[in-house]
């Protein structure tokens, strides 16, 4: 093998390792697929402000076009103040596209947060909810 | 001689412009790496720090890393239902699901900040999770030897130098879990941490678990590091059992019911 090759695998075997880090190392709630996280759009129809974990309601229109209502976890209200959120950063209404953690079961639920959790709103605004 | 010398004039500005460049860059990572610390203060750990790790069914230890338990601690084990962790199913009863205390150890692997207070003769903790707080009596007492059992136990430390807080606890009452796989202990639970401030933002902090009536040998809690946060301020997030309850109802049970799929 040459020089450049080995170059580029080093290269590639590291940047693997760098970002696999934070969505393996996350959690650890076995409910959640956190390998395999998705990004979901809907309305906003509650926010739950609460420990131990904030909780944001979506109704969310499958490929069939119905009505499928989600209730996703994020972290609690501490960490997502800290990430400059605040309990109206979201509100009833809001139209936003959020990344989270699918539950393995099927069911519409799931966990945004950590490194890989991200919330979207449609003026291209993102709240994040690092933990550290 | 001509041609010698316009090489050498080359040679030399190339090397003063490689040796600039890297002077330059090196100052840069230098201002970017920011400004010298200010040294760490003696025996004062108070602030408000960070635990580095993601909380979890293996924050305070890996499952490899569990001795073997008795045969006590192994049946109590097998009856837990931890929501976290390779035995976590639906209609958990880990104990912080009602807002019992989340106890010590386990409270300071948590997401969240800590703050340590310096008060005459003790060092308090506070720990936003759940709005608890621990005393650590530094005033040369011992451990109690007759009190009651308590879910944060009674906790006494010393300096080992003027950087290094040592902290033995006992005491403890057996209804907390060791982390959220749900490890059980016994009263007879005693615990040696290590607080190393290694600079004016770090701490390296260990903990060693002793229980011989659960665990065949000492545990060996994970080696974090503590950092510190000079601008955040710990929150009043107290656990509230109708909304612990109301999550449990609306998320955690549908996600962790059998599979739909």
């Amino acid at each position: 093998m040459d020089l450049k090759k080995l170059v580029a695998s080093f290269v590639l075997i590291a940047s693997l390792l760098i970002f696999s880090g934070p969505m393996l190392a996350h959690h650890g709630n076995v409910a959640y697929d956190e390998i395999h996280p998705i990004t979901i759009a809907g309305t906003v129809t509650e926010v739950v402000w609460a420990n131990p974990h904030v909780q944001i309601f979506l109704d969310v229109k499958d490929d069939k076009g119905k009505i499928v209502s989600w209730g996703i976890e994020s972290q609690s209200p501490g960490i997502l103040h800290r990430n400059g959120w605040n309990k109206s950063s979201i509100k009833q209404g809001d139209q936003i596209t959020i990344t989270l953690a699918p539950s393995k079961n099927g069911a519409p639920v799931g966990f945004s947060g950590g490194n890989t959790g991200k919330v979207v709103f449609t003026d291209g605004r993102v709240l994040r909810m690092n933990e550290r | 001689m001509r041609i010698r010398l316009v090489r050498f004039r080359v040679a030399s500005a190339v090397i003063l412009t490689f040796s600039l460049a890297a002077f330059a860059q090196a100052g840069q990572q230098q201002t970017a790496a920011k400004t010298p610390a200010a040294p760490a203060p003696k025996r004062d750990l108070s602030g408000v720090w960070q635990y580095q790790g993601a909380g979890g069914a293996e924050s305070f230890a890996a499952e490899k890393d569990i001795p073997p338990m008795t045969p006590w601690a192994k049946a109590k084990f097998d009856e837990e239902i931890p929501g976290y962790g390779s035995r976590a199913r639906a209609g958990g009863n880990d104990p912080i699901l009602q807002c019992d205390p989340i106890g010590f150890p386990r409270v300071m692997f948590m997401p969240t900040p800590i703050e340590f207070v310096n008060a005459p003769g003790r060092v308090l903790q506070f720990f936003e999770r759940e709005h608890e707080w621990r005393p650590i009596w530094t005033d040369g007492r011992s451990l109690p030897t007759d009190v009651d059992p308590a879910w944060y136990g009674h906790a006494i430390g010393h300096w080992e130098g003027d950087y290094t807080l040592v902290v033995e606890s006992s005491g403890f009452n057996d209804k907390s879990w060791l982390s959220p796989a749900g490890y059980p202990h016994t009263e007879d639970m005693r615990i040696t941490e290590r607080y190393q401030r290694v600079d004016h933002d770090t701490i390296l902090y260990t903990l060693t678990v002793i229980d011989p009536k659960a665990y065949t040998k000492p545990i060996e809690g994970r080696h974090v590091t503590l950092k510190l946060r000079p601008h955040e301020e710990i929150e009043e997030l107290p656990c509230v059992w109708s909304e612990e309850n109301a999550f449990t109802k609306r998320i955690r049970e549908p996600a962790a019911a059998k599979t739909t799929k």
